[in-house]
């Protein structure tokens, strides 16, 4: 991943529409130059916004490899059909609908899916990194992680867009969602409050 | 257990700092894989864009196993059209055995990063042979024969 410094001085010369901007006003100038066959516009957007189509598709419950390929395919789709999507601030939205609709059909194709209750997902092989990641340092992030991997994967998959959405560069996700910054939901506010009582199962308070 | 809270707000609080931590062990333990980004933008170096995209179909055996391949089959599909590629290694490069379903003449371009590409054609069967395709990040490109202009293209995989 990680830019380029050498690469970006040198594609910066022209200075792009987009230079200096960031968030919203970042991904519709760049979505305006893709229209027009700008590639270093196209490649800006999927640097700036896979990890979201990526927390969709992981926030389904999908291993890293099928994720992938939800990844791309929401990315080719999105390239080939560019007349399609008409309003460019309606670029997350696009982006958040399409990862959801690909994640469901490569979820269909997984042998018989039998309904979950919050229970019996407890007891199913979690899709997630083992929680003794080795990058989870503290005790505490490892419980943390261990109760997000048993929350409904409907709560995971809010949570994941709700910490993309309280970021500045992602605040059109916030808007297309409805998320308020600052204000968590009814719904939010269930997944959260059955994450701090899965914590405290776990053992001490969050 | 005896703190008491302010209705509302200390919860509030609370809400923010575990997202806050959430947020933090996301980036730790579940970032888009490396490579992933550089993948969708070599995928998408295509000349024309008005394609339709071939999904992989992996044998639930290796669901959430590998990424990348250097051996066996791998299967594409998109509405009626299958894909199915075999691959043998031969020294530093590959042979690509492909077959299309349904059979006929369809243009096959192979892309692989930073090597350019090969292309053939497949014969009335549907089937293609490429020898020494160099490994890598690689996307194949299908011209389907009889459409006028209908082309499908895979996601850029490591083989």
């Amino acid at each position: 991943m990680g830019a380029n410094p050498v690469t970006e001085a040198q594609t910066a010369e022209a200075d792009p529409p987009w230079e200096g901007l960031h968030g919203p006003e970042l991904f519709e100038a760049c979505l305006l130059a893709a229209r027009a066959g700008n590639r270093l516009a196209m490649n800006r957007l999927v640097r700036e916004l896979t990890p979201l189509v990526w927390n969709v598709a992981r926030g389904h419950g999908l291993d890293n490899h099928t994720a992938e390929d939800v990844v791309q395919t929401v990315w080719l789709a999105l390239f080939s059909h560019l007349d399609r999507l008409r309003e460019p601030k309606a670029l997350a939205g696009w982006l958040v609908t399409t990862a959801r609709n690909e994640s469901q059909r490569a979820n269909g194709r997984k042998p018989a899916p039998v309904p979950l209750t919050d229970e019996m997902a407890e007891a199913v092989v979690s899709t997630q990194p083992a929680p003794e990641a080795e990058a989870l340092r503290t005790e505490r992030d490892r419980r943390i992680w261990a109760a997000f991997g048993k929350l409904p994967q409907r709560c995971q998959e809010i949570l994941r867009l709700t910490v993309l959405a309280g970021r500045a560069e992602y605040r059109a996700v916030a808007e297309v969602l409805r998320m308020p910054r600052g204000s968590i939901g009814p719904v939010r506010g269930r997944c959260l409050k059955t994450m701090r009582d899965l914590l405290d199962i776990e053992g001490g308070s969050a | 257990m005896n703190e008491t809270r302010a209705p509302g707000g200390a919860h509030h609080h609370d809400d923010e700092a575990l997202l806050a931590d959430l947020g933090r062990i996301l980036d730790l333990v579940d970032p888009p894989p490396p490579g992933l980004v550089e993948r969708v933008q070599f995928a998408l170096e295509l000349e024309d864009l008005d394609v339709e995209v071939a999904r992989w179909e992996r044998p639930d055996h290796l669901v959430g196993v590998r990424s990348s391949v250097d051996q066996g089959t791998i299967t594409f599909t998109v509405s009626d059209l299958t894909v199915m590629i075999n691959l043998t290694r031969t020294g530093r490069c590959h042979r690509i055995d492909g077959w299309l379903v349904p059979a006929g003449e369809h243009g096959v371009e192979i892309r692989v990063a930073e090597h350019g590409s090969v292309s053939t054609v497949a014969d009335e069967g549907g089937r293609f042979v490429l020898d020494e395709v160099p490994r890598g990040n690689t996307q194949i490109v299908i011209s389907v024969a009889g459409f006028g202009h209908r082309t499908v293209v895979t996601p850029a995989v490591v083989l």
